[in-house]
């Protein structure tokens, strides 16, 4: 099955069926979860990220933050997934044509990548190599904001 | 002059003109919103955390307040900044429902609050800040905080989807 047809079964699955059926409100929750979602993930990125800069918190060390910081991240990760699957699927056919969509998508997964690869190796060390350091929380941060600016873009590019 | 002329004036002014008229205005200055909003809410909720006790009980209060201070108030100045400027593109529809006037009390009731705890534990933050645990009133500061500015995020998200724009 390619990509669009599946699109479309989505859409016309029972279960996206009936979330697009329902209460207004559902729509309104997915959102602010989504929302929440999001704070949780890059609150934390940016806190570990600029201390990798050395900046922030510098009297912690970077696994001290890192440790502290991941179970948001986690929580994040699940409202993110969850609230997001709950807004795609009533209109997935709708969400195929748009490049921001797309975009969204790759940046995320470049995210994720660098996030428990090159991320995760960098900051498990007390004294992180400076310019990896740098060069990993520039690239952290750039992706997710992007993944972020991305999203919101869904809406204004027209499909 | 009712809110609703206000912000009308607003829209009909030189500036409002100028990014209603702009195709790339308006996703910029939104996206700066959002990226800022990691900034000042993102780290508020750090620094609200550590109050109630959930992050970090090991690191001296006055350790997150002033280092991240400077991060905070920087995401906060370019936050109300491209704020400010999202109210000239919208103008009077942002009355259209009550969220729009909501998250300004909010954010009033949130600025109050922080005026507050810099005031009666701010200030002698080096006295107390070593301790897991927060004095009473310094955690229920916390806890407002986190409200409110939540809820000044949720009502942000829901004008554009209730609002229509």
């Amino acid at each position: 099955m390619s990509t669009f047809p599946f699109f479309q079964a989505l859409q016309n699955s029972e279960i996206a069926v009936s979330i697009g059926q329902s209460n207004h409100l559902y729509g309104v929750v997915a959102q602010v979860f989504h929302i929440a979602g999001m704070v949780l993930i890059l609150a934390p990125v940016l806190l570990v990220n600029l201390r990798l800069l050395g900046a922030g918190l510098i009297n912690q060390s970077v696994p001290q933050l890192v440790k502290a910081t991941n179970p948001l991240i986690w929580a994040g990760l699940l409202f993110i997934l969850f609230s997001g699957i709950f807004m795609v699927a009533p209109s997935a056919a709708l969400y195929y044509p748009n490049p921001a969509f797309w975009l969204k998508f790759q940046l995320l997964a470049l995210a994720l990548i660098v996030q428990f690869t090159l991320y995760r190796k960098v900051t498990a060390s007390e004294k992180p190599n400076r310019a990896l350091a740098v060069i990993t929380a520039v690239v952290s941060l750039a992706l997710w904001f992007g993944v972020g600016i991305a999203g919101r873009a869904i809406g204004y590019v027209a499909a | 002059m009712t809110p609703t002329d206000f912000l009308q004036q607003l829209q009909d002014s030189t500036l409002g003109v100028a990014l209603s008229e702009s195709i790339y205005m308006y996703p910029v200055v939104e996206g700066l919103h959002l990226i800022s909003l990691v900034f000042s809410f993102g780290l508020i909720l750090l620094t609200d955390l550590r109050l109630i006790g959930f992050f970090l009980p090991t690191v001296p209060v006055h350790d997150v307040l002033q280092k991240l201070r400077p991060w905070l108030i920087g995401g906060f100045v370019v936050t109300f900044i491209t704020g400010f400027l999202l109210v000239f593109v919208n103008g009077p529809s942002l009355m259209n429902t009550w969220v729009f006037p909501l998250k300004l009390l909010l954010i009033l009731i949130a600025g109050l609050n922080a005026v507050w705890f810099e005031i009666k534990f701010g200030r002698r933050v080096t006295e107390w800040g070593y301790h897991a645990k927060s004095p009473q009133g310094a955690k229920i500061a916390g806890w407002i905080s986190l409200a409110t500015w939540s809820l000044v995020v949720i009502c942000g998200r829901l004008i554009p989807y209730l609002n229509g724009h």
